[in-house]
């Protein structure tokens, strides 16, 4: 999840640089790039960024659950004799 | 370089959301609820406050003159446009104020409903025929094969001089072709009426055609 994550923000770095050469460059390049392989970045970085955060937040709801249900008292039936 | 505070926008979130993913990236930390909420501003919004504004200035850059002329081929056009001395029809039009810098795309854009996006995909089509087609020609043989894609609009004309104003239709030559000027039928920019927007362009390809001609 944390190599996920690393890779987003990778993904993210390189899609500001498209944008912010296209803002410090505003030539036709520049901005094309930016508006294609730039927020593609940005997006697929956002886009595993959402989904390492659904996985997680899963996890750990299953995590609360299965600690809830350890702690349910069993019933148990009468002792042998 | 003048001061956008759409660019300023843009820049300061980019260098935040950067700052925000040196931290994360310098140090391995565990994934906690504070964590998730510092990526959310360093993946998410800061990149797309960035993405938003960053669009808008793109999209205004696009529209100035700067920007057509960026590409060889469209140079001239652009310096004729600019020229103090081109008595050129798009020279005299880019000296009112109200095209300034933006003078090529005034004239050149659609005003239709969808007027902005098809300009904006005719736009696409001129990036791709100069990567693929005019990219390597000198500027010489790219002016003699450089057509515009469909004749002139009156339209375009027509969104400022709209042909109902009594001072533009005292003029003889207006009054008796109005019908077909707004039916589109005769051009503005036909020899005999005001001519080319860039004469400097027909005078090369008429020169090269001569030539293609002449054994």
């Amino acid at each position: 999840m944390k190599r996920l994550l690393r890779i987003s923000a990778g993904l993210t770095v390189i899609g500001l640089a498209f944008m912010v050469w296209s803002l410090v460059q505003p030539t036709p390049m520049p901005v094309i790039l930016a508006m294609s392989v730039g927020q593609g970045a940005g997006s697929l970085a956002f886009g595993l960024y959402l989904y390492v955060i659904v996985v997680d937040l899963r996890r750990e709801r299953r995590r609360k659950r299965r600690e809830s249900l350890e702690n349910i008292p069993t019933a148990k039936g009468p002792p042998a004799p | 370089m003048s001061f956008d505070p759409l660019v300023a926008v843009a820049l300061s979130s980019a260098a935040l959301s950067v700052v925000l993913l040196v931290w994360f990236v310098a140090k391995d930390r565990p994934l906690t609820r504070s964590l998730k909420i510092v990526l959310l501003f360093g993946i998410g919004v800061l990149p797309l406050a960035t993405a938003a504004t960053g669009n808008i200035a793109g999209y205004n850059a696009t529209k100035s003159t700067k920007f057509c002329s960026s590409c060889h081929v469209m140079t001239p056009y652009g310096e004729d446009s600019w020229s103090r001395d081109s008595k050129s029809l798009a020279s005299r039009h880019a000296r009112n104020e109200m095209f300034g810098h933006e003078n090529c795309y005034a004239c050149h854009a659609d005003y239709g409903m969808f007027g902005t996006i098809t300009t904006k995909l005719g736009g696409m089509r001129h990036v791709y025929e100069y990567v693929f087609n005019f990219h390597q020609l000198e500027l010489n043989t790219a002016l003699e094969k450089i057509e515009i894609r469909r004749p002139f609009q009156n339209t375009t004309c027509m969104h400022c001089h709209s042909t109902q104003n009594p001072a533009w239709n005292a003029i003889g030559d207006h009054a008796s072709s109005l019908d077909d000027v707004r039916a589109g039928k005769v051009s503005c920019a036909s020899e005999g009426c005001h001519g080319p927007a860039h004469p400097f362009s027909k005078a090369i390809k008429a020169k090269a055609k001569a030539k293609a001609v002449s054994p």
